[in-house]
């Protein structure tokens, strides 16, 4: 949780860097990749897409800046800790999984976005590289 | 002064509020502009934000909007928990929102109401998030004209009446000099019994200096003969 009351997406920083493409050594991993190129690793970041993107995360964390002053500390404190306890799942990365309690927790349970009902079916197919995920989700 | 975003809409605006012994008086004229385009002409720029606070909105339209929701939704949290805030309370929320935020923002807010432990006051919150408490402030881009008049008309110890009448001057004189102020003049009167709102239209508006001599053709009388001019020919 971010201590501050920014009511909208702050502007993108700029910054180059190979975090999207890295193996387990922090090198850009070209076997997955292919060869590192400069057009992938300078990120030219359009402030539109930025402030969309975040918008939603940006919003909870000023409703959460709200409650620690209206409250103290342990009220934002127990909401996250409630939505990490709702969204442990356990099983192996498979296909997408819907939380309907994390839905609720997060106030999202009686909307629908356009992801709910236009999906691609690429999305539906399984998971290329499993050990990978494992590997994120273990963070090994 | 102002940093509007292209197609943004925008409170050129004349607001004040003032202290007097039991309570405040605050005031705004009612146009929205967007460029040259009045968007709305009955604006409401006196935003309540609790029972007895109130706020007067300047600056860009949908920030001062967005600004003052948050800081309503604030103070019913905080309301529920420890009872009714005081108007300094409300003015340091909306003094930390304009601070953090003020790259983005571009909106001048006026705090003003009635608390049990202060009584009534006025707190001024201008472009780059600063908070100062005062008498009386004006604010929007009409103050700028009438910045001598207030200076030389407020007193101490006034009470409503004298109060009320003194807003209705000052916008009134603003709304005639700044093409970004205009329409009707709102009023609240905020005491411990309540909130008054008064509201002068465009046509019951105080009238000042409105060049009579000049419009009607009525020549001046001079009081000084004129002695004629010695020519060198």
């Amino acid at each position: 949780m971010d201590p501050s009351l920014r009511l909208v997406p702050s502007g993108p920083s700029k910054v180059a860097s190979i975090q999207d493409t890295a193996n387990s050594f922090g090198l850009h991993d070209t076997l997955t990749y292919g060869p590192r190129s400069l057009a992938a690793e300078v990120k030219k970041s359009s402030s539109v897409k930025d402030r969309l993107e975040n918008w939603e995360a940006t919003q909870d964390n000023l409703k959460l800046n709200l409650q620690r002053n209206a409250y103290g500390l342990h009220a934002p404190v127990r909401m996250l800790m409630e939505r990490q306890i709702v969204g442990h799942n356990p099983h192996m990365p498979a296909f997408r999984t819907s939380n309907i309690h994390l839905d609720i927790l997060m106030g999202r349970d009686e909307t629908l976005e356009c992801a709910d009902f236009m999906m691609p079916a690429s999305e539906l197919s399984q998971p290329l590289d499993i050990h990978a995920e494992m590997e994120r989700k273990l963070r090994m | 002064m102002q940093r509007l975003k292209a197609g943004e809409v925008n409170l050129g605006t004349s607001i004040m509020a003032v202290q007097f012994t039991d309570g405040v008086v605050i005031g705004a004229d009612s146009r929205t502009t967007t460029g040259s385009y009045i968007a709305n002409r009955v604006t409401d720029k006196l935003t309540h934000v609790h029972d007895r606070i109130y706020c007067c909105r300047s600056g860009s339209a949908a920030d001062t909007q967005a600004v003052a929701d948050i800081v309503h939704y604030q103070l019913q949290m905080i309301t529920q928990q420890s009872g009714t805030p005081s108007v300094a309370t409300a003015a340091n929320i909306f003094q930390k929102l304009c601070y953090e935020n003020k790259d983005q923002l571009s909106a001048g807010i006026i705090v003003a109401g009635w608390d049990k432990e202060t009584g009534p006051s006025v707190y001024n919150i201008p472009l780059g998030g600063g908070l100062f408490r005062q008498p009386w402030a004006i604010g929007g881009s009409g103050s700028t004209y009438v910045y001598g008049y207030c200076d030389a008309t407020y007193k101490d110890g006034w009470g409503r009446d004298e109060t009320v009448e003194f807003v209705k001057n000052t916008l009134s004189l603003a709304m005639s000099r700044d093409g970004s102020s205009g329409g009707v003049i709102r009023m609240c009167v905020i005491t411990e019994e309540g909130v008054q709102r008064l509201f002068v239209p465009g046509n019951e508006l105080p009238k000042f200096w409105e060049g009579e001599e000049v419009l009607h053709g009525k020549p001046v009388k001079r009081e000084v003969p004129v002695a004629p001019m010695e020519i060198e020919i």
